[in-house]
């Protein structure tokens, strides 16, 4: 590679979100295992479908969604660089709030990164949400230019019309459906 | 015979092998092989080639194929002499060496002429000049000399050395080079080849490392694997060849990479116990760097573990016994590995802990010496690190060391022994103290436990009380740790001693998990506990497999389910916060829970095969009788008992049926005589544990209530377990069977209760089809005239007569059983009623799905190709049923067709795909989404194995577009459609498959509708749905993107 990296050396983190999952179940899965409820679904004359609980998109769910993301400068997940943290995503309603942390104050990589957390949540969540993208705080030399270029719909827009920089975040992407597996 | 004219006719026609009736004359005597040769006389001497060489041949095909035994020694010489003359000439020496092949085989053929014919080969013959099949030939004559006469060849001396190598340099075709490789081993091992052992350096090392590539469809299918085993075979063959081989080796090891390492590495390892101690000895030091570099920094797991192989040989090879003193290179090496160790958090230090414990495998001096060295160091840098972070990797070290030793000191092949060595006994005292710290300790738990597994399994290491000790440890973070990760590493642990020290899990470990184990289930809105007992339930679920262990838990299990019955269901109008659900039902759920525990220990049981599992039936069915039976009798008031649930019922009918199918047929003949009893005349002695219970009459009576009614389903149980040979307590099968019928279409209450009764009756049919056989046809027909066709009845009874009568058809055709196909018949032709009777019809169609549920998990006997036979016999009714109906009269094919799928795997429907995919295609706008679900599933698999076949992958390009536009409308839930999770993540996972299946431009139309459509079922209720969506959108944004 011919450009200096911004931090050729990040501290890797050893997965701690586990890939099971921590909620707590709802309605009669919370009680039945899931085997019981299995054989339900066959039951004789039971209209399956027609009683679905609705399974509410929460912080886990966008977690997941952008754990396995590769950063842009190493072969590495964004979990695994704690550049994104279950804690710092927040589910309310139709809004999507993501807190990202760069690895270091000056990462010239943070829009990138931004970019692309922006581009998975905008495939990958309905198009009833809006979704925030921000610099946690205190986190970032130049932290409110780059929140204010990652909320600016047609700076994103922009972006994502220049082919090279759509196939490097494509590139960021094609991990993302491991979901925390490896 | 007229031997002549035959051999003028089979020349003439240059059909070159021997005619049967020749074959047969040489055989019997009555043609004598020397008429033969007479015949052929003038074409084996004829100027003209051609005609030589189809003389020749066919005198050596007639040679193949005759008796052996008919050629005697004369014809063997004259036969001979006759080839060899041949050999000088060019096109002959094919069949002459073909000949000479069969003759070096006989018994007639002396030692003289395996020299004779050697030598005329070595003369005569320029391998050079010829093409490979000809030189194979040669190489299988060769093959076959030294098979028979090695001694002739042998007392050749060096003369037969020099020619062989002469002859066989320069040979370049894998084909041939295979069995060279064979012939130079013989050669090296038993020859004396000293002094020329440069010769055949030349001629085998030339070829290291083989670099051959097989090209793509090798009919012959050699591999590069194939050669590199041979060869190596070959470099290992012969001590001599170490001044010349171990200097190549290092050569080597600065230029090979990827597989050529690998070779080289695996190589070293064959070939250095065959060089010896003292060759390697000099150069062991250069060896170590070139097989170090690969442990330490190689990234290719594949070619570290060759090269960890590399390092035994060598270090077996210097040091083999137990009195080597471990001093040299195993010092040197110790050393180096001790000075990474002092930075153990670094990647080299998991290597230098593989090298230490190949040392440890390698040999019992240098590995004793190796534990010795490193074990104090460990210790030392454990307790007192610089670093908090470093005892975890140190803790790992120690344990790996631990399992290399466990490894050694258990292997069934392996001679050394831990009581004769003792080389971990000086380290008692710290193993045990560095483990158990580590069982205490947050982030350490994971390699102690895999320390502790090892040690354990050392036979004699440990005493009873370290290991009770131990036990402890890994009791405490089984109940208190909540980590996903561990707990099934500690299980793992405790099921591995728990098959050296049974007792001391029974006494330590089980009283402490049931004792965590609550008497009521927790309530609705407690999850913690509820995780609790769950995971307390799974362990127990993998450790009271054991034989030793089983008992404890059918005693525990069966008490906390008697207690939970007699618990009295508290009054539900309380003021406490009850959650969603009130305690009756999380005692339900518990107790299922409970059962369900039971029953997957049992499961595990049957599949491993324990005769243990018959002495426990007395000791678990009647109680869990005794358990549903009182709770169906009892009437108290408004509150429901336990073991009224139909949920708890139905778990304990899957249980019965898996004890009874396991006890002999003299116990089951006494318990089904038993039940029988209890059910048909109310009789319940024999079947409940507590005498004291007692029913009213029998379940089956009229007026019997429905609790009493569900008892059925324990009657199925017990019938699906009985085998075909257990006597019956009734003198009529028929009747039998006609009594169950009956109950099934005017008694049955309702579904649940339908549901249990077909499965006794498809098993008992399946069983007692030898009994049933005449009466059979009769009860078909009844049930056909009397309950199916007359549409005055009641329809729900009609379609119990016909869910009957289908599974009746099964249990046959299960057993490809004619009259199963003749009854079906009738079904089929039903379906063209459905103008007249389409709600009937409707249902008889869907009926096809109970055929397609094939013998399912249970008992049910089944024939070989049951369902290919039973899918030929229906698929062409339903397709020309479909051709000749117009109208919504095709939609009922249909849906007997998408039932019908799942009975037989994709794989057929490939094989006359023209055909089915249109209906596949048809059936994926079917409203009912358990259908779609059986299209779907068949239209995956057959895009998963499209790539195979030219003529698939064209069809499924054809239908490509309106595959996806399907498939779509099932994954997108829409007002008014019936739609199930299940149906439409399958829809989607199927989806997915299009950008890897379908060539790009075949749907470039489609990419922005799929992505528009897919962002709709991004919003899908259910967690799974989105999943699968998520994965199947990200896939079509990349589908036809350049990479």
């Amino acid at each position: 590679m011919s450009r200096q990296l911004d931090n050729d050396n990040p501290t890797i983190f050893a997965p701690t979100a586990s890939a099971t999952s921590k909620r707590v179940q709802q309605g009669k899965a919370s009680l039945w295992a899931s085997e019981a409820l299995s054989d339900d679904e066959y039951d004789y004359d039971s209209a399956s479908g027609s009683g679905e609980d609705r399974e509410d998109i929460d912080s886990e769910e966008v977690y997941d969604l952008l754990r396995s993301i590769t950063d842009p400068e190493h072969p590495v997940s964004l979990e695994a660089l704690r550049v994104v943290n279950p804690d710092d995503i927040h589910v309310a309603g139709n809004r999507v709030l993501v807190y990202l942390t760069p690895t270091i104050p000056h990462c010239s990589m943070s829009t990138l990164i931004g970019l692309s957390l922006r581009v998975r949540l905008l495939r990958a969540l309905p198009p009833r949400y809006r979704v925030d993208i921000r610099i946690k705080s205190g986190t970032h030399q130049s932290e409110h230019a780059v929140n204010k270029q990652l909320n600016d719909k047609e700076r994103v827009q922009a972006a994502l019309e220049n082919k090279h920089l759509l196939s490097v975040v494509e590139g960021c992407l094609s991990t993302a459906d491991k979901r925390g597996r490896t | 015979m007229d031997v002549p004219r035959m051999v003028r006719t089979q020349i003439s026609t240059s059909e070159l092998n021997p005619p049967q009736d020749l074959v047969q004359g040489v055989n019997n005597g009555s043609v004598g092989l020397l008429e033969i040769v007479k015949a052929l006389g003038e074409y084996l001497t004829s100027t003209e080639d051609e005609v030589r060489l189809n003389g020749l041949t066919f005198l050596s095909n007639t040679l193949k194929t005759v008796n052996s035994t008919k050629i005697n020694r004369q014809a063997t010489q004259t036969l001979t002499n006759f080839y060899l003359s041949k050999l000088d000439d060019f096109d002959s020496l094919p069949p002459a060496l073909g000949g000479l092949t069969v003759l070096s085989k006989l018994a007639t053929f002396d030692d003289d002429a395996a020299v004779e014919v050697y030598k005329g080969v070595v003369e005569n013959v320029n391998m050079k000049a010829y093409v490979q099949a000809t030189r194979h030939l040669v190489y299988v004559l060769f093959d076959s000399l030294l098979a028979t006469h090695r001694n002739a060849l042998k007392s050749m001396g060096s003369s037969f050395v020099n020619s062989y190598t002469k002859m066989v340099d320069g040979e370049k075709d894998p084909r041939n080079l295979m069995l060279l490789f064979s012939i130079d081993r013989v050669i090296l091992l038993e020859f004396e080849v000293k002094d020329h052992i440069e010769d055949f350096f030349d001629i085998t090392f030339c070829y290291f490392p083989i670099t051959f590539r097989p090209p793509p469809n090798d009919p012959y299918g050699i591999t590069a694997d194939d050669l590199k085993l041979a060869l190596r075979k070959c470099m290992a063959s012969s001590p001599y060849f170490a001044r010349m081989a171990i200097p190549l080796f290092l050569e080597k090891f600065a230029t090979l990479t990827g597989p050529s390492m690998k070779d080289l590495q695996l190589s070293i390892a064959a070939c250095l116990p065959v060089y010896g101690a003292d060759a390697v000895r000099e150069r062991g030091a250069e060896l170590w760097e070139g097989i170090k570099t690969e442990i330490l920094y190689s990234s290719d797991t594949s070619i570290e573990a060759a090269a960890l192989s590399a390092l035994e040989s060598l270090i077996r090879t210097l040091y083999p016994t137990s009195t080597d003193a471990p001093s040299g290179l195993a010092q040197d090496i110790i050393k180096e590995c001790l000075e990474i160790l002092n930075e153990p958090d670094k990647t080299q230090a998991v290597a230098a802990t593989k090298i230490l414990a190949a040392i440890f495998r390698a040999s019992p001096s240098a590995g004793k010496f190796a534990l010795s060295q490193a074990l104090p160091q460990l210790f030392r840098q454990f307790n007192s690190p610089s670093v908090p972070s470093h005892r975890s990797p140190i803790l790992s070290t120690i344990s790996s060391l631990l399992v290399a030793v466990q490894s050694v000191y258990t292997s069934p092949t392996s001679q050394r022994k831990q009581a004769e060595e003792k080389a971990l006994d000086p380290y008692h005292g710290g193993i045990l103290d560095v483990l158990r710290e580590g069982l205490r300790t947050e982030g350490l738990k994971s390699p102690a436990i895999k320390g502790c597994t090892a040690c354990v399994q050392i036979p004699g290491f440990w005493e009873r009380e370290d290991v009770e000790n131990v036990v402890r440890g890994l009791d405490d973070v089984l109940v208190n740790d909540e980590d996903p990760e561990i707990r099934p590493e500690v299980i793992e642990s405790l099921t591995t001693i728990s098959t050296h020290h049974p007792t001391t899990i029974e006494s330590l470990t089980l009283p402490l998990l049931f004792h965590n184990l609550p008497d009521s289930a927790p309530s609705a809105s407690d999850h913690i506990a509820r995780e609790k007992y769950r995971s307390i339930l799974s362990s127990l679920r993998e450790l009271c497999v054991a034989p030793a262990l089983f008992q404890t838990l059918v005693i525990r299990i069966t008490t906390k389910l008697d207690l939970l019955s007699s618990s009295t269901p508290q009054s539900n109008g309380g003021d406490e916060e009850m959650g969603e659900f009130d305690t009756r039902e999380c005692n339900i759920a518990y107790s299922w829970d409970l059962l369900n525990t039971l029953q997957n220990v049992v499961d595990k049981k049957i599949k491993e095969k324990h005769n243990d599992l018959i002495r426990y039936f007395d000791q678990i069915v009647p109680r869990l009788f005794t358990l549903v039976v009182s709770a169906s009798t009892t009437k108290l008031g408004d509150a429901s008992p336990l073991f009224r649930d139909r949920r708890l019922v139905g778990i304990i009918a899957k249980l019965v049926e898996s004890l009874v199918w396991e006890l002999n047929v003299e116990k089951q003949s006494a318990w089904f005589s038993a039940i029988y009893q209890a059910f048909e005349k109310g009789d319940w002695t024999g079947v409940v544990h507590d005498k004291s219970v007692v029913l009213s009459g029998s379940p089956l009576r009229t007026g019997a209530s429905s609790a009493e009614q569900d008892l059925i389903a324990l009657y199925a149980g017990t019938v699906q377990g009985l085998k075909g040979d257990a006597t019956l307590p009734f003198g009529s099968s028929a009747e039998f069977l006609s009594s169950k019928i009956h109950w099934t279409i005017n008694v049955a209450r309702d579904g649940w209760q339908v549901k249990w009764i077909l499965e006794l009756i498809c098993a008992f049919v399946n069983k007692r089809e030898n009994v049933l056989k005449d009466s059979l046809e009769t009860i078909l027909e009844s049930i056909w005239s009397v309950e199916i066709q007359d549409t005055s009845k009641d329809l729900d009874n009609r379609r119990r007569g016909l869910s009957v009568y289908l599974y009746i058809i099964k249990a046959l055709s299960l057993l490809r059983s004619p009259l199963a196909y003749s009854a079906l018949e009738r079904v089929i032709d039903i379906l063209s009623l459905s103008n007249l009777d389409p709600e009937f019809v409707r249902f008889a169609a869907s009926g096809f799905g109970i055929l397609s549920q094939g013998k399912g998990n249970g008992h049910l006997t089944a024939k070989l190709l049951f369902a290919q036979k039973l899918w030929n016999f229906v698929l062409p009714k339903l397709i020309e049923g479909d051709k000749e109906a117009t109208g919504t009269g095709r939609l009922v094919y249909l849906v007997a067709f998408a039932s019908l799928l799942p009975l037989v795997p994709a794989s057929l429907c490939l094989a006359d795909l023209n055909t089915i995919l249109p209906l596949i295609l048809r059936s994926l706008s079917l409203p009912d989404p358990h259908q779609r679900v059986n299209a779907i599933t068949t239209l995956t698999s057959i895009l998963e194995t499209a790539s195979d076949s030219r003529e698939v992958d064209k069809a499924i390009h054809a239908h490509a577009e309106v595959m996806v536009d399907s498939l779509l409308k099932s994954a997108v839930r829409s007002e008014g459609v019936a739609s199930s999770g299940k149906v439409r993540s399958i829809a989607l996972s199927c989806l997915s498959l299009f950008p890897d299946v379908i060539r790009f431009e075949n749907l470039h139309k489609h990419k922005s509708i799929v992505i528009r459509e897919l962002g709709k079922t991004l919003d899908d209720p259910l967690r799974n749905v989105r999943k699968e969506a998520v994965e199947c959108r990200a896939k079509w944004y990349r589908y036809g993107n350049a990479t």
